[in-house]
């Protein structure tokens, strides 16, 4: 059960994961973007850690803070995207003080069609949709969350990226493994493991 | 642009509030507040685009919001002359459009 202090405790683990991958994630960003991938998370998500010192009643409260959040201090096209991600979850979390599997589950499901919708991107383009949208779809409990992920991830490497920054470099994007795909298995997998 | 259309209002809603580079969806609501009755919205790069157009579905007042996606430099310039000689937002945007 994904409960309000391990939903705190899973973005805690994410800041300190993208702060250790912060230079995979800049240094992915300047071969297929503007270079800022790393220092953007890693501000967003210092941010969020911040605000997790106040209380929140809710699951839903606390995923629409984090949202807002993210949305001001990102300060690339992550904020708006990973921001829409959490505010749209809140909603399916609502008052509920713990999720199971399934709510989560749900919860995420909802979060990457806000990611879909704000980026206006779908699979294949060689963006962090191309984590969200597999990960999610036909995801058992019994899974292994982070094999998973870390093949989808893999698997941006031979794309080429037809959205976003990334898409200016054309047949050269293909090689990298796209950086919002990386941070979004970083998220993902520190919010899974709080579920179990 | 302030030299051009001196009496246009001009509200500037990018960098963070520590002032590094990037774009805060909150200011861009702050500018749009700032404003009297119409705001049309312009961006210079992706990332920038994609909060203004977070800031337009986000807002919830009675203003006219409206983001016009073409390069910024003339866009601005045309944007400023055509406020500056009574257009609408509407109108400004049909201006761009053709320009």
């Amino acid at each position: 059960m994904l409960t309000i202090e391990g939903f705190k405790q899973a973005l805690r683990h994410a800041q300190s994961e993208i702060e250790a991958n912060k230079d995979t994630l800049t240094d992915l960003d300047r071969a297929i973007g503007d270079g800022d991938h790393g220092i953007n998370m890693s501000r967003g998500f210092e941010a969020v850690v911040a605000v997790l010192d106040d209380d929140y009643a809710t699951l839903g409260d606390l995923s629409k803070k984090v949202g807002m959040t993210l949305m001001s201090k990102v300060g690339g096209a992550a904020g708006p995207l990973y921001g829409s991600a959490f505010v749209k979850a809140a909603p399916k979390f609502g008052d509920a003080t713990e999720a199971d599997f399934n709510l989560v589950k749900e919860a995420l499901v909802e979060a990457a069609t806000a990611i879909k919708a704000r980026g206006k991107s779908e699979v294949g383009q060689k963006t962090m949709v191309d984590v969200w949208d597999p990960f999610l779809n036909d995801l058992n409990e019994s899974d292994d969350f982070d094999a998973k992920l870390d093949q989808l991830v893999g698997a941006t490497e031979g794309m080429v990226a037809t959205k976003g920054r990334a898409s200016y470099f054309g047949e050269n994007s293909r090689g990298t493994v796209d950086p919002g795909a990386l941070s979004s298995s970083i998220v993902l997998k520190a919010i899974m493991k709080e579920v179990e | 642009m302030k030299e051009m259309a001196p009496s246009v209002p001009i509200h500037l809603a990018s960098g963070l509030e520590d002032g590094s580079i990037g774009t805060d969806v909150t200011r861009i609501l702050d500018a749009i507040e700032a404003v009297d009755k119409e705001a049309l919205i312009l961006s210079d790069i992706g990332s920038a685009t994609m909060n203004a157009e977070l800031a337009v579905d986000m807002y919830e007042g009675e203003k006219t919001v409206q983001f016009y996606d073409g390069p910024i430099v003339e866009s601005a310039f045309v944007a400023s002359v055509s406020a500056g000689n009574g257009m609408d937002v509407a109108q400004i945007v049909e201006q761009l459009k053709m320009a």
